[in-house]
């Protein structure tokens, strides 16, 4: 049976229950066994308009981006639909409502915009809802049904996440709902008899793997649950805010909590507070919060103080373009902040990579006594995968403290220069280990001291104990075969998924090219780097920003000059147009 | 200047060649195409050989869908027509959007026809007007030994042609009952079992059909005239109707198709009908007559679309060639191509 691979967009009004219909596609299908990844738009302005859309990747094998075409769209609102057509490949399905209130103009519905290799599906999603829930607002989930019964699925699986998510709100409305489901489901079956998609569910896994529906957002906020964070200080910003939501829902209950600050300021000085008394706390903010922290990191890497933040990327600069995805902080995570300020920097690429790597900045912002930077981006954190339950859950909190000695009651250095550049470190209130803690430039023992050798012995040590933390650092990872390559691809962040599949996809039309998977990226593995780029003789660095600020920051590393490819369209980056680039240069070379 | 918008209902034979010609004479108006089929223009009397393999879906569609976009034609497929209003000028689509035009051709073309004491079976006939019915036959075909054959119309003499190089039993019940256009006299129903029987078709000729009952999935137990026969499949080929309800309340003058003028212009200005679903006076022997065949639809599709585009051209039919099949006028070669 030929794998499925199929991507599902449903667009409406925001208030048509665009989201709400999407977050069940993506649970039912989940349940009926796909690998997913979906992620949802919605409308900057905090009002009752605006579109929104849901786009759902699902198929039988694990998926790593977004597709480049849309084979299904379900239209809630052909307003807002119509400018979704530009997404459909050839032959896309569209599921339209064919009901309008009243008549309209030639070109307000969506059928005047299809190409015509499209299949149109009218549909009376409105009217099924409304009779047999007597409220249009279940229109989406007759929606829902109508796909279901075009699509030739089992309706169980929707069953299931419809009474998952209603059961809570009483009797009515999950009745209302499943009949609105229903109505939708009882048209198709009637009015299409041949299931014009048939999408197989696949075997059921030899070996049970328990999936856990997450976006990475949650993920991040279950790795700092798991991390045992005790505290929470932020400010609301997209695309960082539900974070925060989720965690002033979880954390409580764990003994923690969620304070929300009067500004990003206030929320990092917090939780450098927190981390210097001992306790694991965590802010999340994105760029324009960024830079008003940068002040207060620069303090956490001076005063040797672990911090956790999340830089939940999204376009600037500025207030700039709060709900689209952009890869463009990394400058300012690597080096804002006044003087040499270095701090850990890492770049999960996935949902259970947000997870894994919050929980271990943790235990590395506690070892290496600075701030760690966890650098996501809009479609990251928006973007949801089933993940297996194992990757996100049950890991080990591993105290990364290392504090003095016995012998050193009393004669204590808090400042103390190592060969690691990490010294031992006191919580307040420990007899005999007072010292005192300051931006300034300071001693060994803590006091401030801006002579010339002070000041560079003591730069050399916060610089020497940040590459010491490259041996618990995730380390690039490569796929592709041993020997030379024609071309290398090396991503970072979201951005990561899009280039292994066009390099999968490449390396199927017998192109000799392979990808590097960079996380830390500062401090970075720079003999790693190095050396995959030695075997490449071009190197392509796709990222979202306009520069291109990963290629100049290991651009140097490569004998030649890396190629960038950057796009700031607020988009996720596409498997196809790297696979393109990635074609072009190698023609390029064979001519 | 509003521009001039011209709306062809139908992209059959008739449908697509009037849309060509009208980009082709009006190349600054707008042309849009509406028709409820999903896919492009098919040629539906190619359909059997594509059965049997002797011709590729690609001349099936003898039309590339970019061909209508390079040519600035607009093809809304998958949508239906359920209203004309020629006083406002106006289409009504079933999913409520209204569409102006300035000049309007009907070519919708007709559905299979299948008799009234059928209509009972109908969920065990198959028909072959559209390529979505293909479907239908590649599905059941591939385990079908034994085929009947219901009817007898072009399409079902081109379906037992292909049949039967496919190596299948071939029954053919010629009942000489009515299939609009067309009626057999006992003449020619002894010519055309004749021919039948000699390729070795079992003609069940004269012979009345009492009951259908389904065996087993696809196959069927028919029951003719006291005997039975059980078959695997049956297809219905009783000719076509034209597909013209939604006309119902437009105002146009209408009988069993569309009827036009020998410039294809209907009783209301702006509006022409070409194709199967047109009805054509003809002044000589003052009657309507009716076509059918591809080249025929293609011929009548450019006339009307020359005539709307401000041209004036006539069909020309000559008298002869123009069948009086009981009091039916049809332009057809019909059957002698078997």
């Amino acid at each position: 049976m030929p794998g499925v691979d199929l991507t599902i967009e449903i667009c409406g009004m925001s208030g048509d229950g665009t989201i709400a219909a999407g977050t069940l596609l993506n649970e039912a299908l989940s349940g009926a066994g796909f690998s997913i990844i979906g992620f949802d738009s919605y409308p900057a302005e905090i009002r009752g308009f605006g579109r929104c859309v849901t786009r759902s990747r699902f198929g039988t094998s694990r998926m790593l981006a977004l597709s480049d075409h849309t084979h299904v769209l379900i239209s809630l609102d052909d307003q807002q639909a119509i400018s979704r057509i530009s997404m459909l490949g050839k032959n896309a399905k569209v599921l339209f409502d064919n009901k309008p209130a009243g008549t309209v103009q030639e070109g307000m519905s969506i059928a005047a915009h299809t190409a015509p290799d499209a299949d149109l599906y009218g549909m009376p999603f409105t009217d099924l809802a409304s009779e047999a829930a007597g409220t249009t607002r279940g229109k989406n989930l007759a929606a829902l049904g109508c796909f279901t019964g075009l699509a030739g699925i089992d309706p169980r699986f929707f069953y299931t996440v419809i009474e998952k998510k209603f059961r809570a709100k009483g009797e009515t409305v999950l009745n209302a709902n499943l009949n609105s489901f229903n109505a939708g489901l009882t048209y198709a079956h009637t009015h299409f008899e041949d299931a014009p998609l048939v999408i197989t569910a696949p075997a059921p896994e030899k070996k049970k793997v328990q999936r856990i529906m997450l976006s990475g957002n949650a993920a991040i906020a279950r790795g700092a649950l798991d991390a045992g964070l005790a505290l929470y200080f932020g400010y609301p910003i997209t695309p960082a805010t539900p974070i925060m939501e989720y965690l002033a829902k979880t954390l409580p209950q764990k003994g923690g909590k969620v304070v929300q600050m009067e500004d990003e300021i206030s929320s990092i000085g917090a939780v450098l507070g927190s981390f210097y008394a001992g306790k694991r706390a965590m802010t999340a903010t994105s760029g324009p919060g960024l830079a008003l922290m940068a002040e207060m990191i620069s303090l956490g890497v001076m005063s040797e103080t672990p911090a956790v933040i999340v830089d939940a990327q999204r376009g600037g600069p500025s207030t700039g373009l709060p709900t689209k995805t952009e890869q463009s902080d990394l400058h300012a995570a690597v080096f804002g902040g006044p003087g040499d300020s270095p701090r850990i920097v890492i770049a999960p690429t996935d949902v259970a990579e947000c997870y894994q790597f919050t929980l271990k900045s943790f235990e590395l912002a506690e070892k290496y006594q600075t701030p760690v930077i966890v650098l996501t981006d809009f479609f990251l954190d928006n973007r949801v995968e089933n993940v297996a339950a194992a990757d996100i859950s049950g890991k080990k909190r591993v105290d990364g403290n290392i504090y003095p000695p016995k012998k050193e009651q009393g004669r204590y250095q808090r400042y103390l220069v190592t060969p690691s550049g990490i010294s031992p470190r006191a919580l307040p209130g420990s007899e005999g280990y007072i010292y005192p803690a300051t931006g300034l430039e300071h001693t060994e023992a803590g006091l401030p001291d801006y002579s010339e050798p002070v000041h560079m012995q003591m730069n050399a040590k916060r610089h020497t104990k940040i590459r010491q933390a490259l041996a618990d650092l995730p380390p690039p990872k490569e796929f592709s075969q041993k020997g030379p390559l024609d071309l290398g691809v090396i991503a970072w962040g979201s951005s990561f998924g899009a280039a292994l599949e066009a390099v999968l996809k490449a390396r199927k039309k017998g192109l000799a090219v392979g990808a590097l998977k960079v996380i830390s990226l500062f401090p970075y593995h720079e003999e790693q780097i190095r050396q995959f780029m030695s075997r490449c003789r071009r190197v392509l660095i796709p990222e979202l920003n306009f520069q291109g600020q990963l290629a100049n920051l290991i651009g140097h590393l490569h004998h030649g000059d890396v190629v960038r490819f950057n796009r700031t369209t607020g988009t996720p980056l596409l498997p196809s147009e790297i696979l393109l680039k990635i074609q072009e240069l190698l023609q390029k070379d064979n001519t | 200047m509003r521009e001039d918008h011209f709306i062809v209902i139908g992209n059959g034979p008739a449908g697509s060649q009037a849309a060509f010609t009208l980009k082709e004479k009006a190349p600054e108006a707008r042309v849009t195409i509406v028709t409820k089929e999903r896919e492009g223009c098919c040629h539906s009397h190619l359909l059997p050989g594509f059965l049997a393999g002797s011709i590729s879906e690609k001349k099936v569609f003898a039309i590339s869908l970019d061909h209508y976009t390079k040519s600035g034609i607009k093809l809304r497929t998958g949508q239906s027509v359920v209203d004309v209003n020629p006083q406002r000028k106006e289409i009504l689509l079933e999913h409520k959007e209204t569409i102006s035009y300035s000049g309007l051709i009907i070519a919708v073309g007709g559905r299979p026809y299948i008799p009234e004491p059928l209509l009972a079976y109908r969920e065990h006939l198959c028909t072959l007007k559209t390529f979505q019915d293909t479907g239908t036959w590649r599905q059941l075909l591939p385990a079908a030994d034994s085929i009947l054959i219901m009817g007898g119309d072009l399409t079902s003499l081109a379906v037992t042609k292909s049949l039967l190089a496919l190596k299948k039993k071939i029954y053919f019940m010629l009942t000489g009952e009515a299939f609009w256009p067309l009626r057999f006299d006992k003449a020619l129903q002894e010519e055309v079992s004749g021919k039948l029987t000699k390729r070795g078709v079992t003609v069940l000729a004269g012979n009345k059909l009492v009951g259908i009952e389904p065996v087993r999935s696809g196959s069927c137990r028919v029951y003719v005239d006291g005997q039975k026969i059980k078959v695997d499949m049956i297809g219905a080929f009783f000719g076509l109707v034209p597909d013209i309800g939604f006309l119902r309340r437009s105002g146009l003058q209408l009988d069993r198709g569309v009827l036009v003028d020998e410039y294809l212009c209907s009783s209301h200005e702006g509006i022409c009908a070409a194709g199967d679903c047109a009805q054509i006076y003809h002044p000589e022997i003052k009657d309507y007559w009716v076509s059918i065949g591809t080249k025929n639809a293609r011929s009548l599709g450019k006339i009307a679309a020359v005539n709307l585009a401000g041209g004036r051209k006539k069909t020309r039919v000559d008298r002869e060639r123009i069948f009086d099949i009981q009091g039916v006028k049809v332009n057809t070669s019909w059957w002698m191509e078997f």
